[in-house]
Order: structure tokens, then sequence, then C-alpha cells
């Protein structure tokens, strides 16, 4: 059997990948998909945790996660739009108003 | 009703005047004089007669006592010694008030003079009967109040109310000094008595305190690293309230400013009175001075130091009371030494330096007065602007001789023809010689001998710059009142014949003050524990050393005769600002630039003023600085809102996960 | 010839991951920190032991179970999920709209 560390191994580095990228890209829309990657890997983990123990609520429970990470990936994009309509960029480190 | 107890009326009656006078004064003529007239000659006639009774059985004094609170006393005490300074007092005091209706007579607070002259007596007379020292301090204060009163009669003066001042915070300096001797006096005799005092014993009444001398004396304080007997400190601090009070180095300032009052008050406090309470007290308290090693030897230096001093500042003033200060200064300073040269003679020392006290107050409160009068005539002070007031004043003229003459101690040695000062002085240079003999130490004789000269010249060149000659300026005067030249009269005859008359009687009477039936002293016991060698008086000396005041006397004023009267000597050039020693003499050795512009104003007043600045700013520094140190640690902090939203997620994430190594390695710690 | 090629080109490789890396180290270091403690938070966690999965592949099917639970545990959070999906789309769709009518 494929021990569970290597499972949640796998998820932590997918988490961190996602997380790296949320730090450092400018652009808006990278930022979202990074989020995407990041909830991704939290259903792993959730999975992985349901298969070895044997029940299922942690899937149920993964499924629900994924279609909720589809809304708000759908308010996301919209306020990225509201943004550029405002701004004229998507460059999230210009957006400062709350400086200081 | 035996004289003896009625004289707790002396001091009382003169209190009751002041009372009455204050409050009646103004409705009664000038000034509701009579009251304290009456009442001052009521208390001669019983100072008198109880003198007299006294001289008749000189063995029996006259105590009273009553219990005040705790362990002191009220009580009156009448020996030998007090009742010679009650009868000068008193009568000195009469004959002043009498010239003061004549001379106070154009002033409009003579009430409130009268009243205050009254209340002055009073506590004077209360300082000689008290038979304890806490109520001589009292008495002491009280004559320290109304001087200040006095002196600063003319209070709209702005000169007087300052001298006034000075006067009360001089003397306030000695009466500290006085207060921590009495303070440790008391002190030590609780420990001797172990705090359990018997009925009938109060402390601080004087035949207490002289039975413990011996025991006092063994106790000792560690000063500096010194060994110094209590008896010393005490004796010291007591000598330090005389310095105060009687004018002597460095405590002197304030009596030739105090010649800012009337002349009246001038000849009442300044120059029998208040002045001489101070060598009282040394008399008084003789005993522990004799106990105490070199504290007599300290006072006879610090008096023949003072006279020479004061004498060598009043051959150059030119206002006429001035000189009459630094004269009543450099006389006190004499009658230090008289106390002080006990240290050879024993108790005689109190009697020579008592019978210099007494002839002094007649011949200076003459002097006064007749300056007085002069000044009351004429209207200015100033020397320089008199001369040839004899022509318009003889009366006046004459006394001024005479009391000159006393001043100066014109007499024959080895006769009893002389003047009092004559008898009086010599007795303090001669002894001053034996003391001299006995100790080896010649500078009090050489310092009396030399203040003799110097008091001649000051006195006649007085005397023939405002008396003789032509006058200087146009003055115009008359002579003064009856009122005025009969107390003149009357006092220039006693000081004339007073010494002569006296002279032995008066010695042989205070000097056995200590033994009769109040405290029992054998002063040469105590002249062992004080370490001092008592001589017999030899009366052996020298022909040279009897003459040597004589000489020295006639010499000053021939000194004076040749350059005043005859003018044969140019005086202008040795006057002139130019003259160093002379700007130093005149400048009264810049005593005044000293204490009080330095002194006082830059090093107390400014020092304190730059100190509380200094304080201000510094706590306003302090303020500041932690204000600012806030601001800036805010305004470091503040950048870390960048506004970028990933900077946020990286911090948020990176204090996660040091949260969770700290609280790791917490866990694996504990 | 090509060693100079290799060695150039192996600068221009050197020197662009370099001035890549250099603005993002920041946020290279936080995330290497985070999958560190994580990684090992779980290798040194004790996981319990697992039991056999059923071998046959179509035992392995467990949709329906998934739908056994949503429908009778889980059916108020499935509902509730619905409502948010339907305002999710209404609101997403007038964001996006804008201003134009």
């Amino acid at each position: 059997m494929i021990p569970i560390v290597a499972y949640l191994a796998l998820s932590a580095v997918i988490f961190s990948i996602g997380l790296y990228g949320l730090m450092t890209q400018r652009s808006g829309i990278r930022i979202l998909m990074c989020v995407e990657l990041m909830l991704n890997a939290a259903n792993l983990n959730l999975v992985a945790f349901s298969s070895y123990n044997g029940d299922l609520t942690g899937q149920v429970f993964a499924l629900f996660s994924i279609a909720l990470a589809a809304c708000e990936a759908a308010i996301g994009f919209a306020i990225l739009m509201s943004i550029y309509r405002m701004k004229d960029t998507i460059n999230l480190d210009t957006i400062n108003i709350l400086r200081w | 009703m035996a004289v003896e107890n009625l004289a707790f009326l002396i001091p009382l009656l003169p209190a009751l005047a002041f009372v009455l006078t204050f409050f009646f004064g103004k409705k009664l003529p000038s000034g509701g004089a009579i009251i304290p007239i009456a009442a001052i000659a009521t208390s001669f006639v019983l100072s008198l007669l109880i003198t007299l009774r006294l001289l008749a059985n000189p063995g029996e004094v006259v105590t009273q006592s009553y219990n005040w609170f705790a362990m002191f006393n009220i009580g009156i005490l009448v020996d030998p010694l007090a009742a010679v300074m009650l009868t000068m007092v008193t009568f000195v005091s009469l004959l002043i008030h009498i010239y003061s209706l004549g001379y106070m007579s154009h002033d409009k607070a003579q009430s409130r003079y009268f009243a205050e002259t009254a209340f002055f007596t009073a506590s004077m007379l209360g300082l000689i009967l008290s038979d304890n020292i806490l109520q001589l301090f009292v008495c002491w204060e009280l004559v320290g109040v109304c001087s200040y009163l006095l002196i600063g009669f003319w209070f709209h003066k702005p000169s007087a109310a300052t001298a006034a001042k000075k006067a009360f915070l001089t003397t306030r300096i000695g009466d500290v000094m006085f207060l921590a001797g009495i303070v440790i006096l008391f002190s030590d005799l609780f420990k001797i008595f172990n705090g359990a005092v018997p009925d009938g014993v109060y402390i601080l009444r004087f035949d207490t305190i002289f039975v413990h001398i011996p025991e006092i004396a063994a106790i000792n304080a560690n000063i500096f690293g010194m060994e110094v007997s209590h008896i010393t400190l005490i004796t010291l601090l007591f000598f330090g309230g005389a310095v105060g009070k009687s004018g002597q180095f460095p405590l002197h300032v304030w009596l030739p400013d105090a010649m800012e009052g009337p002349t009246t008050v001038s000849a009442l406090i300044h120059a029998a009175t208040m002045v001489t309470a101070g060598v009282y007290l040394v008399a008084r308290t003789f005993p522990m001075f004799m106990a105490a090693p070199s504290s007599l030897m300290i006072v006879a230096y610090l008096g023949a130091f003072t006279a020479i001093f004061a004498a060598t500042m009043g051959i150059v003033m030119n206002d006429l009371k001035r000189v009459l200060a630094y004269s009543t200064i450099s006389q006190l300073g004499y009658m230090m030494l008289g106390l002080g040269v006990g240290a050879t003679i024993g108790a005689e020392a109190v009697g020579i330096s008592l019978f210099h006290l007494v002839n002094h107050a007649f011949f200076k409160a003459l002097l006064f007065l007749c300056a007085g009068s002069v000044i009351h005539a004429v209207g200015t002070h100033d020397m320089r602007q008199l001369g040839g007031v004899a022509k318009v004043m003889p009366i006046t003229a004459a006394t001024m001789l005479a009391a000159s003459l006393a001043l100066a101690g014109i007499g024959i040695p080895g006769t009893s023809i002389g003047t009092s000062g004559f008898f009086s002085k010599d007795a303090i240079i001669e002894n001053a010689y034996l003391f001299g003999e006995t100790t080896g130490s010649w500078i009090p004789y050489a310092l009396s001998i030399a203040a003799a000269l110097l008091t001649s010249l000051y006195i006649f060149r007085l005397l023939f710059m405002t008396f003789y000659g032509k006058p200087r300026t146009d003055y115009g005067g008359h002579e003064s009142p009856a009122s005025m030249t009969v107390p003149l009269s009357i006092l220039a005859l006693l000081a004339l014949f007073f010494g002569g008359l006296t002279s032995k009687t008066f010695n042989t009477f205070v000097s056995d003050t200590f033994v009769n039936n109040f405290v029992n002293m054998d002063i040469s016991a105590l002249a062992s524990l004080g370490g001092y060698q008592l001589a017999e008086h030899a009366g052996h000396e020298p022909m040279l050393i009897l003459w040597m005041p004589l000489i020295v006397a006639v010499a000053g004023f021939l000194i004076a005769f040749l350059v005043y009267g005859l003018k044969i000597v140019n005086m202008d050039r040795l006057v002139s600002r130019n003259n160093p020693i002379y700007k130093l003499l005149y400048n009264r050795y810049y005593q005044n630039s000293i204490f009080t512009n330095f002194f006082s104003v830059k090093v107390i007043y400014e020092g304190f003023a730059f100190a509380g600045r200094a304080i201000d700013r510094g706590f306003d520094w302090i303020v500041s600085w932690f204000a600012d140190l806030i601001l800036e640690t805010g305004e470091s902090l503040r950048q870390f809102q960048t506004g970028a939203v990933q900077n946020y997620a990286t911090v948020v994430i990176a204090g996660v996960s040091l949260l969770v190594i700290l609280i790791t390695v917490v866990m694996e710690v504990l | 010839m090509l060693n100079k090629t290799i060695s150039f080109s192996l600068m221009q490789i050197i020197t662009s991951v370099y001035g890549y890396l250099k603005p993002r180290i920041l946020g290279m270091l936080v995330a290497l920190l985070f999958l560190a403690v994580i990684l090992v938070a779980v290798a040194s966690t004790g996981w319990p032991s697992l039991d056999q999965l059923p071998q046959n592949l179509e035992d392995q099917s467990n949709i329906e179970g998934i739908g056994v639970l949503i429908f009778t545990d889980f059916v108020v959070p499935f509902e509730i999920l619905s409502i948010v999906l339907l305002s999710t789309l209404m609101g997403a769709i007038y964001m996006a709209k804008g201003d134009d009518n």
C-alpha cells in the first residue's frame, strides 16, 4: 500500500507551489489561479483521509468544496473586472490605497 | 514688705506701660510718655533698693521660681551681677525716655515710639532677671524683635526698613547658634538625670546647670575627627549667640546700618542695653566657660580682634553716628576681651568686664545723646559740614568733651583720679598684660593697646571736626531744650566720677556673684577642668605698663589736635580716593560687597534661579524625548502596511510557520 | 567552439535564473519554510494503520454511497449550496456586466 504520508506530502507540495505563486505574481488572474491550486490541494488532502479511514464524509465534503471553489472563482473574476474598469490595470501591486 | 518680694515688678511695670501706651498713648499729651517714664522710674527705685540691700548682705540673693510646664520653670534671680545690670538699664532707660520727650516732640508717631521702648525695656529687664536659660532665650528673642521695630521706626524710608531686616537676620544667625547650644545642653542634662528629674529640680535653671558642669564636661563629641568636649561645644555656641547680639566680628555688620533709627534708639539699644546682652550671657554662664578648654581663649582673641578691627574703620567715617557705632563695636570687643582674660584671673574677669560695661553704658549713651542733640539742632549727620558747633551749643559741647575723655580713658594711674573709662579700660588692658605673661600670647595685649590709640584718635577727631574751628557750612542752630540737656549733664557727671568712686567695691561685689545661697561655685576648681592656669593678681606690673594706656591715649589726642585742630597736615591727600588704604577702610573692607552682592545675590539667589531653570528644562527634555521616541517607533512600524495584498499573504504564512515551529520547540523544551 | 557556446549559454541560463529569482526570494523562502513545516509535521505523526482496500474493481466504486450521503445526512448543506450557486451566478453576472444597459 502507498502510505498516506505520500498523499499528504503531495498535497503539501501542491499547496506550497500555489502559495509561492500567490505571493510573487503581479497579475490578478494568475493570483486567482493559484488560489484554485491551493483549494485543490486541500481537496486532495480531504479525499486521501476519507479513503484511508473508510469514511465517505470526506468525499462529500470535497464535492461541496469544489462547488464552492467555483462560486468563489466567479465572484473573484467579476471583482477583477470591476477593478480593471476603474484602474485600467490588473497589476495588483499598484492597488495600494490602504497603504500606511 | 521686704523689697525683694517686689522684684518681679521690675520687668512687669514697663510691660504694663507698653500695653497702656500702645492703646491709649495717642490720646495723651506727648504720646503718653508719662506712663513709661513713671513705670521705669519705679523699676529704677526698686532695683536701686535691691542693689543696696545686696551690698549689705552679699550672700543672700533673691530667687523665686514657679513651674511652667514639664521640667521648666519661670523665675527670677537677683544676684550681684543682675543687680548692677538692672540698676544701669533702668537708669539709662529713664534718662533716655526723658530726653526723648524733647527729641521726638516733632514726630507724629510718638505713642508708638514710647510703647516700643517700654516693651524693649521690659524684655531687657526680663532677660537680666531670668534664672533659667530658656527664659533668657525667650527674652533674648523679644529684645531682638524690639530692636527690629525700633530700628525700622521710620519705616517709610526704604533704607531704614532694609537696615531693620539686616539687623534681625544677622542676629538671627547668632540666635540659631544659641538655640543649638541650649538644645545640646538640655539633652546632656536629660541624659545625666537618666530621664528621671526629681521634683523641685528644674532642668535649665542655672543652679542645676552649674552643679552638673563636671559631668557635662566628661561627655565628648566627635566633630570632623576631632574630640570636642560638650562643654566647649555648648559654650562656643552660646558665644556665637553673643557674637550676633553684641556685634563681634563677623556678625557686626548690622550695627552701623542700625543708625537709621532715631538717635535715642541708638543710645538706648546700641550703646547701653541690647548689645550688652551678649556680654551678660557670657558673664552669666561664666562657670561653664571656665570649665571648657579653649573657649575663653577664643573669646579673648575674638574680642581683641573686633576691638582693633572696628577702630580702624572708625577713624575714616564722616557720619557722626557711624563713628559712634564703630566705637560701640570696638568697646564691646574690649568687654569680651575682659571676659576672656578670665583664663588667667578667674572670676574677677566678670567684675572688670561688667565694670567696663556699666561705664561704657554711661559715656556711650551720653555720646549718642549729644550727637542726637547736635543733629536735632543742625539737621545734618555729616561731620564735614560741621565745625564750631561749640559756640552755638555750649552745654552739649561740654558734656561731649566729658564723654570723650571718659572714652579715651584719661586719668592718672596709681591714684583714684580719672574718668570712669580710665579705670575700666585700664583694668582690662592690665589684665590682658597679665594674660600675656601667663600664657605667653601677647596678641590680645598688643591689639588692645593699638585699639586704645585708635579710640582716642577717632573720638578726638570727631570732637575737633564737629565742635571746634570755624563753621564749614552755614547750618544755623540753637541749644537744645532743658528736657534734653538735663539728662546730658547727669550722664556727664556719672561718666566722670562713677568709675573713680566705685571701682574697688564694684569689682569685689560682682566677682563674688557665684558664691551665694543659690549657687556655690569654686571657680578655681573649674579652671582645672578647662585646663587654664590661674595666676594671682600680682598688681606689680612695671610702671611702664601701668602708664602705657594713658600714653597712647594722649598720643591719639595730640595727633587729632595737630591734624584736625591746628590743621598742620593736609589731610586732603591722605583721604583722597586714590589712597588704597583709605579706600579699604572707607569701604569697610568691602564687607558689604562681599556679603551682600557676592554671596547673597550671586551665589545663593542666582544659584537657585539657575538650578530651577536647569531642572525645568531637564523635565521638559525628558517629556519631549519620550514623545519623540513613541513617534519614531510608530513611523518605522507603519512601513509594514504596504497596501499590496501579496505582502499581507506572505506575512500571514510566514507568521503561521514560525508560530508552529515556536510552539513545537517550546513543547519539546518543557 | 562548442565549449564557448556551452559556457556562454550556461552563463545566460544562470543569469536569467538569478534574475528571475532575485525579486522573488522572500516568497520562495516563505513557501519553502511553510512546506518544511508541513512535511515535518506530517511525517512525524503516527497515522493509524489502515485495512486493505477492496481489490475488486467494481466494488471500488463509491458513487452510490456518496449519493446516498448527500441526500440523507447532508441534504441541508446541499440545498444551501444550490442557493449559494444561484446567488453567485446572479452577482457575478451583475458585476461583470458593468454600466451599460
